[in-house]
């Protein structure tokens, strides 16, 4: 039977129920993009206490970035211990916190620069919140950077990679 | 052979077995000839027959159609709601179909763009596709130094090479060391 062949109010309820569907596809698509378009890049910061011991130990969870602690200057401490992992999502001139267990961070993604690196603003601060470090750097997707805030005995590192 | 009248013939019992034609000529042959009496009883027996025949195909129309039709009818003859809520309830409660259709669509739809939503590590943001290239190790430029400020302390910028890539080490020395974290 066609459409026409029907009575108007079924041929309401029968647009009604398309103009539904067409409804929820487009709520749908748009649920399936990204959030927002906006220019963002993914960083993973490790948060690592560091010292001097009789025996050398670093957390399973460093195997990634085992080769870089045991070179100097990082070698001047041989067991690494993982506080925290962070994964955030930076977007362009936007501070993100970055929880800690001791002290505190932040960073913000300032630009993308050819494609391929990101230049990025972070700070730290300790315990007390007095500020450790503020630091601006240009680094290429997948490399690190490595910030060490020496207290003798030991130290406290925030190492981050972004891509 | 004479002509036959028409009162005589039986165009004239038909028409008077039908009720159509009152001549006291056919009553009066009718009470005398019991051939013509059978004709007329013949004839409206044949009439009872078609007409039986027809009641019985009327009865034959789906009952689905009967039900549509009168429902049509109730429509017409029943009285309108008069909230708008009672009238919406009305109208899902007669196209119930439709919307269920509409409503299955609009389910499929949603769990299938949730089935296809990329995942972010935070819930938050996600990285825009093709934003930041991650360039082969031995293509990478070494990390620049920007800007750097380390209150109360000194810095040291070392850099690490590796295969795995570059790493920048900001060393900082607080002037007043105070053991632990």
């Amino acid at each position: 039977m066609t459409e026409r062949a029907l009575d108007r109010p079924t041929r309401h309820a029968m647009r009604a129920s398309r103009w539904l569907a067409m409804i929820a596809a487009l709520a749908g698509a748009a649920v399936a993009q990204p959030a927002r378009a906006e220019v963002a890049v993914s960083c993973d910061i490790l948060e690592i206490e560091a010292r001097q011991g009789d025996k050398p130990s670093i957390d399973g969870e460093l195997k990634p970035v085992e080769k870089r602690l045991k070179k100097p200057p990082l070698s001047s401490w041989n067991q690494f211990k993982l506080l925290s992992h962070s994964q955030k999502s930076l977007i362009k001139k936007k501070p993100e916190p970055i929880a800690l267990k001791h002290g505190s961070a932040t960073a913000t993604l300032i630009e993308i620069v050819d494609k391929s690196q990101t230049r990025v603003a972070i700070t730290m601060a300790d315990d007390k919140g007095k500020q450790v470090v503020n630091n601006t750097s240009t680094v290429e997707a997948g490399d690190y950077v490595v910030l060490v805030h020496d207290l003798g005995n030991q130290g406290h590192l925030l190492l981050m990679t972004c891509r | 052979m004479p002509k036959p009248t028409r009162a005589s013939s039986d165009l004239a019992l038909m028409e008077h077995a039908d009720g159509e034609l009152t001549d006291p000529e056919i009553a009066s042959r009718l009470a005398r000839d019991p051939e013509a009496q059978a004709k007329v009883e013949s004839i409206k027996q044949v009439g009872e027959l078609v007409r039986g025949h027809l009641e019985l195909s009327a009865d034959a129309v789906p009952d689905a159609r009967f039900a549509a039709m009168w429902r049509r009818v109730e429509d017409q003859i029943a009285p309108v709601p008069l909230g708008l809520w009672a009238r919406l309830a009305a109208w899902f409660d007669h196209y119930r179909g439709h919307v269920i259709t509409g409503v299955v669509s609009a389910g499929a739809v949603a769990v299938l763009a949730v089935m296809l939503r990329p995942a972010t590590p935070d819930g938050g943001f996600r990285a825009a596709r093709g934003a930041i290239d991650v360039r082969p190790v031995a293509l990478r430029a070494s990390p620049e130094i920007d800007e750097l400020d380390t209150p109360g302390g000194s810095s040291t910028v070392i850099n690490l090479d590796d295969e795995d890539g570059h790493a920048a080490v900001i060393w900082v020395s607080p002037a007043d060391i105070v053991e632990g974290i």
